[in-house]
């Protein structure tokens, strides 16, 4: 608790602020803040389905803006919808109510414009990693001759330093390299939103760190200019990879409970940014948002 | 020292002599509680090696027991091409379209438990002509096993490949080659060597059936009728041993063709 009052107040402030406000007026402050073109762009979004016990409503009346080259982790407890959510934007899922704008473009379906990560890794086991890419990237670049999709291929094989393994099947891979080829996959699509679905969940905690370090490498080599949309309920993770933290209420029918700023300078390195008190405060307060009990005696 | 045979494979060689000596046994049992009724193991070898004099004879009046073998497998082998040549098309379409699925689904199961021999008299009406008959009893028979797997195959495509599909809008034909093909490969080939099975089995009581051609006729003209059972025999054991070829280069293919998880 005393890093958080050690926090510079003005951060402080605009979190207080945050939170005071309607939904709805959050969104119009963040963004008259920024004249950029917005990336994505939620506009009370609710999802119902249809199930056998009735109708079922997994986010309701949700509004978010991104802003382009922005990295955000959409955080919540498992089943609150996140991953909804974020299938809204990818067009695997259509809204109930609302409309998602993507790269000021009405989402219908999914479309190359934005690249996905699945948290299952979803590689097709019957071809080599390099079919893996290609297939992916023959089916998007419609319009580029075969050289021009091979050296695509190639180029995100290379990124992902996964070349010497490029004939290999997917079944041959660690769950480390086989994330590092969907990841190749989405980036060779080169869109300019990049969805990943809890992305790192199945891996070990090392391989994890390297996955971060390595997707952020990817970002800067591409000047920062993709967004990142990111779902998973790893707090750490969330603060190291994102500009902004959205935390969801629990389902069903979650709503966004608050939208946390993490404005640590990048580069972030992994062994120093533990130690930032900035870094201590906003993992206190997601910790905080996302868990009511701290300990046995709570 | 390079192994040339591993002790696995001289285990199942030793179970398989075993296994053949077991029958073997039996079999000269029964012929001696049935004073020679069924003859014995070695007078069978004794007309196997008269067939055999001249497998491939191949006269107006006289053909060969190879001859006779060929003319079965290749009226098998036209209406399992044929049966496949649908099953396996419509099969995809089905299991990938539940309505279809739910239209189809009645007529499959009506027409499946049908004994294909019962086609056999519908086939003859409609082609006057009992080796197309025959062709056309096997057609129907190998239609059923292939085309339910396939479904079934086509069907259970997991959800993870088809947003792959989506993600990158694959388009319908990428989808067909890239996906459904391959998943379903395995359960279209458990498929096809179900069907091969069926029809190897049905062609012999087809020829039976129609007379004057095939393993079938051998089977009833040259021997109930001509009065050897030692011919009987000698087919039973060279329909089964085809028999067994014929799964087991299914189930070579199945083994190629199958993806590594």
């Amino acid at each position: 608790m005393e890093t958080m009052i050690a926090a510079p107040t003005t951060v402080l402030n605009t979190v207080g602020l945050d939170t005071a406000l309607p939904k709805s007026l959050v969104a119009k402050t963040n963004q008259a803040a920024t004249a950029a073109p917005l990336s994505i762009d939620i506009q009370n979004v609710t999802v119902s389905f249809k199930t056998n016990e009735g109708v079922y409503t997994a986010v309701k009346n949700i509004s978010l803006q991104v802003k382009k080259g922005e990295i955000i982790s959409l955080i919540g407890h498992s089943g609150c919808g996140k991953s909804t959510l974020m299938n809204t934007i990818s067009g695997m899922v259509s809204p109930s109510e609302g409309t998602v704008l993507a790269n000021q473009k009405k989402v219908t379906g999914p479309g190359p414009d934005r690249g996905i990560v699945f948290q299952n890794y979803s590689l097709l086991p019957w071809l080599t990693v390099y079919q893996n890419i290609f297939v992916a990237v023959d089916s998007v670049m419609k319009n580029k001759s075969k050289a021009d999709k091979i050296a695509l291929t190639e180029n995100g094989l290379k990124m992902v330093n996964l070349w010497p393994h490029k004939d290999k099947l997917p079944g041959q891979l660690s769950g480390g390299m086989k994330q590092r080829v969907a990841i190749a996959r989405a980036f060779s699509i080169n869109p300019s939103i990049l969805l990943l679905d809890e992305p790192f969940g199945a891996l070990d905690a090392l391989t994890k760190s390297a996955m971060h370090i390595e997707l952020l490498k990817l970002w800067n080599l591409d000047h920062r200019e993709k967004t990142i949309i990111l779902v998973t309920h790893d707090i750490e993770e969330a603060i190291f990879l994102s500009d902004r933290v959205v935390v969801l209420n629990n389902g069903p029918a979650a709503t966004i409970k608050e939208i946390v700023d993490v404005p640590l300078a990048r580069p972030r390195n992994k062994k120093d940014i533990v130690h930032d008190p900035e870094y201590m405060r906003i993992h206190d307060k997601l910790l905080g948002l996302l868990m009511h009990k701290l300990s046995i005696n709570d | 020292m390079k192994k040339i045979i591993s002790l696995q494979t001289l285990y199942a060689m030793l179970y398989f002599v075993l296994g053949m000596g077991l029958l073997l046994a039996a079999w000269a049992w029964v012929s001696h509680i049935t004073k020679n009724e069924v003859p014995s193991p070695i007078l069978t070898w004794k007309v196997f090696q008269e067939v055999m004099q001249s497998p491939f004879q191949n006269d107006a009046d006289i053909k060969g027991i190879g001859t006779k073998l060929l003319s079965s497998l290749g009226r098998v082998g036209i209406g399992f091409g044929l049966g496949s040549l649908l099953a396996v098309p419509l099969g995809l379409l089905l299991g990938s379209n539940i309505r279809l699925m739910n239209i189809f689904n009645p007529i499959i199961q009506i027409l499946k438990p049908v004994s294909p021999l019962a086609w056999f008299p519908l086939g003859l009406a409609i082609f006057k002509d009992s080796p197309k008959a025959s062709i056309f009893m096997i057609f129907i028979c190998c239609i059923w096993p292939t085309l339910i797997n396939t479904a079934m195959g086509a069907a259970s495509v997991p959800p993870d490949h088809k947003n792959v599909s989506k993600a990158f809008a694959f388009s319908p034909l990428k989808y067909i080659t890239k996906i459904l093909l391959p998943y379903t490969l395995p359960h279209i080939i458990t498929g096809l060597r179900l069907s091969i099975g069926v029809a190897w089995m049905v062609i012999v009581a087809g020829e039976m059936l129609s007379g004057g051609m095939g393993l079938g006729y051998f089977v009833w003209e040259e021997g109930f009728n001509g009065g050897s059972i030692e011919k009987i025999l000698v087919a039973i054991l060279i329909i089964g041993s085809v028999g067994l070829l014929l799964d087991k280069a299914f189930i070579a293919l199945e083994k190629k063709l199958s993806y590594a998880q």
